[in-house]
């Protein structure tokens, strides 16, 4: 795989973010996630990769609470934000959500407006003051997206006129707008083409300056393409996490070789 | 990959050509064609119904909208109608209608008597039969309302007798006529001349949409009044009542509360509250509303909170229904970016559900607008000739219903009474049918696409 540059990694220099300790995920009867450690650090593009079912999106919704909104699920064990368990009793899922941005397989965007859709969040959050703040913030992430050029003519324009990829993008503005500081990405390329892939990918990249992103995705190559870390995960354990370069060339485990040779998922 | 061949049993091959139909296509294709033929059938078989339904009702009740009426001058003798010759309204109230009554008779008298016009076959109580009973009550009305009128000549329109309009419409005729205590044969010729000579003629019947009831024997004056005020009133007072408190409940049965035995137990309770009988709802009505609250019998309000209680699980269903309908990726989206559960509910999930909620909310109003069993046993089946007062206070005044006015004339024995049943009912369906135009237009400016 020529995707993978390891000469160009450079992480080590990167504090801890989130710390996840003995996570178990029981949804009902099921035992989805079993005993999930890992250390997830700043500044870096951390990638999930694993089998369909394997409970790496169960993960990922643990990190900002999503599964909460599911009735069934049971979460226990420890994630730690900055220090903070976010299962703690006093903390308001809702409050997490603002610092933990998430974005969806499939492109989600409000029925309202491209400016309402990212202005939305920083309006309910109190982000700004005036409506210049608020325009300004909106031009930030529209950019910071790759989207303003494309839709800057068309802030009134309803979001789900555009097309796919651009969706996309308007989402990941979206989940921006509110600056949160680890953004979650749920297989954010799933339903795209590879050109609006590619855009996503380069723009995955570029966030990694400002966020911590957390990144799920079903390709191998486009864990390799765009993460510095990689967790594989199967059948509900994490079997192996570590520098991408690492997981893909050298796996320590058996069932990470088998699945990245395509013997097993 | 590589057991996969060995296993399955080898399939009979086929050696047909595509161009020519195989018997197994035939048969399924037989099939098909019936079960379209059968379908076809149905929506054939509801429309004729539906026309037959349709063509009865027009064709009774069309003509309730023409009424026959006499026009001609009356001279208002200051000596008969304000013997005190002081025009002061209490005096004047003294006179009641039989003064007014010879009032009109001798002014139609003499107009006859002007026009040349010979009533040699009728006797003078049958030419005087011919006016409405109603008319010297609508004649004491005006002249009490403006006693300046007093000793002038003034034209007058007013309705015929029951007998003579349905003379006009072809339901009396000279045979009927023979065996009726009420009309003679004479009264019809003369009427004949009367329609020559421009008196007696048939004009919009603007009084069967805003007189009150009116007893047995002035069928001619008998209006839906009172029964719009009071369905309009009740429709009111249900919207009002419902609305919120459907679609609150729904919101939280849906978006907040905790599924748990008790809340299935509350969803079943509404599906079955959904199925009850509307009558039972009638007695319930009864005895808590007016017996043990004390309501007054008759009234509005009684009526909307009955009704409010059949319309509420309709509401309810189609509410959460809606709600249930908006994708959840539009939940997830307003939870991811830190909405509050509130805030998601009221800026995303609502106005997608809105449609389906206002559509909901005015079937349920137009299946509560056409209730009728409830509303006979709360009393609203009685005669009531006074309009309800404006709102507040008239919400608690006696008043009918449109469907449980088709009831109560359908019930009656004179054969204009079936005409203005008809009538009511073209009244009940207009209302039904705007009240669907509504929820089709506000269906189609609320929905959003995606």
């Amino acid at each position: 795989m020529k995707d993978i540059n390891i000469e160009e990694r450079v992480v080590s220099d990167h504090k801890v973010k989130i710390t996840a300790r003995g996570v178990q995920v029981h949804y009902g009867t099921t035992h989805a996630l079993k005993d999930v450690d890992v250390d997830i650090l700043s500044g870096t593009v951390t990638a999930f990769i694993g089998p369909s079912g394997c409970g790496k999106s169960t993960f990922l919704r643990c990190l900002n609470r999503m599964n909460d909104t599911v009735s069934s699920a049971r979460v226990s064990g420890s994630i730690l934000l900055d220090g903070e368990d976010i299962y703690d009793k006093r903390v308001d899922p809702v409050q997490l959500r603002a610092k933990v941005g998430m974005v969806f397989q499939k492109p989600n965007p409000f029925p309202k407006s491209i400016y309402d859709n990212v202005a939305y969040g920083p309006k309910i959050h109190g982000l700004t003051r005036s409506k210049a703040e608020l325009d300004a913030i909106v031009e930030s992430s529209l950019k910071k997206a790759a989207l303003w050029n494309e839709v800057k003519d068309r802030l009134a324009a309803p979001g789900t006129g555009l097309s796919g990829g651009q969706q996309q993008r308007l989402c990941i503005a979206r989940a921006i707008a509110t600056s949160p500081e680890v953004l979650l990405m749920d297989e954010p390329c799933s339903a795209l083409d590879p050109i609006a892939t590619a855009q996503v990918e380069e723009l995955i990249d570029e966030l990694r300056s400002q966020f911590s992103v957390v990144i799920v995705t079903h390709s191998m190559q486009q864990a390799a393409r765009v993460s510095q870390r990689t967790a594989f995960f199967h059948l509900g354990h994490l079997v192996e996490y570590g520098e991408t370069g690492q997981v893909f060339t050298t796996p320590k485990d058996p069932r990470t070789e088998s699945y990245i040779t395509g013997r097993i998922g | 990959m590589t057991d996969a061949s060995s296993a399955a049993p080898a399939l009979p091959n086929r050696v047909h050509s595509i161009l020519t139909e195989s018997a197994d296509m035939r048969r399924r294709n037989a099939a098909e064609g019936r079960f379209k033929l059968y379908g076809m059938a149905a929506i054939a078989v509801s429309f004729i119904v539906l026309g037959i339904m349709l063509w009865t009702i027009f064709s009774d009740g069309l003509s309730g909208f023409q009424q026959a009426k006499l026009t001609f001058p009356v001279t208002l003798t200051a000596e008969t109608l304000d013997p005190k010759g002081n025009k002061n309204r209490d005096e004047m109230a003294k006179v009641t209608t039989v003064g007014y009554g010879k009032v009109l008779a001798a002014s139609f008298k003499a107009e006859l008597a002007a026009r040349n016009i010979p009533t040699d076959g009728v006797t003078e109580k049958e030419l005087v039969e011919i006016i409405s009973k109603d008319a010297p009550g609508g004649l004491r009305a005006r002249v009490l309302a403006d006693p300046s009128l007093l000793g002038q000549t003034i034209e007058m329109t007013m309705l015929a007798t029951g007998r003579i309009d349905g003379y006009l419409k072809g339901r009396v005729t000279m045979q009927t006529a023979e065996r009726d205590g009420n009309v003679s044969p004479a009264q019809l010729q003369f009427a004949d001349l009367l329609i020559d000579a421009g008196i007696l003629k048939t004009g919009f019947n603007r009084e069967f949409l805003t007189n009150p009831d009116a007893s047995d024997q002035r069928p001619e004056a008998a209006g839906l009044g009172v029964a719009i005020l009071g369905s309009a009133y009740m429709m009111l007072l249900v919207l009002i009542m419902c609305v919120p408190v459907g679609v609150a409940a729904s919101i939280y049965l849906e978006e907040f509360a905790p599924k748990n035995r008790w809340t299935d137990l509350v969803e079943v309770n509404i599906s079955n509250l959904a199925a009850v009988p509307s009558i039972v709802f009638g007695i319930l009505g009864l005895a808590i509303f007016i017996n043990f609250m004390g309501l007054p019998q008759s009234s509005s309000v009684v009526g909307a909170l009955v009704i409010s209680l059949m319309t509420l699980p309709t509401i309810i269903i189609a509410t959460r229904a809606s709600i249930r309908a908006v994708p959840p990726s539009i939940r997830d989206a307003a939870l991811g970016i830190g909405a509050s559960k509130m805030q998601t509910v009221f800026h995303h999930v609502l106005p997608l559900a809105m449609p389906g909620i206002l559509t909901g909310t005015i079937l349920g109003l137009a299946s509560a607008l056409g209730e009728t069993a409830p509303l006979l046993l709360i009393g609203m089946v009685a005669f009531v000739d006074n309009y309800p007062s404006a709102p507040v206070e008239g919400f608690f005044d006696p008043a009918t219903a449109l469907p449980v006015q088709v009831y109560s004339w359908a019930s009656r024995s004179d054969p204009a009474f079936i005409e203005r049943s008809s009538a009511a009912i073209i009244v009940l369906l207009v209302f039904l049918v705007i009240m669907n135009v509504t929820a089709i237009i506000l269906r189609r400016k609320f929905e959003r696409r995606w």
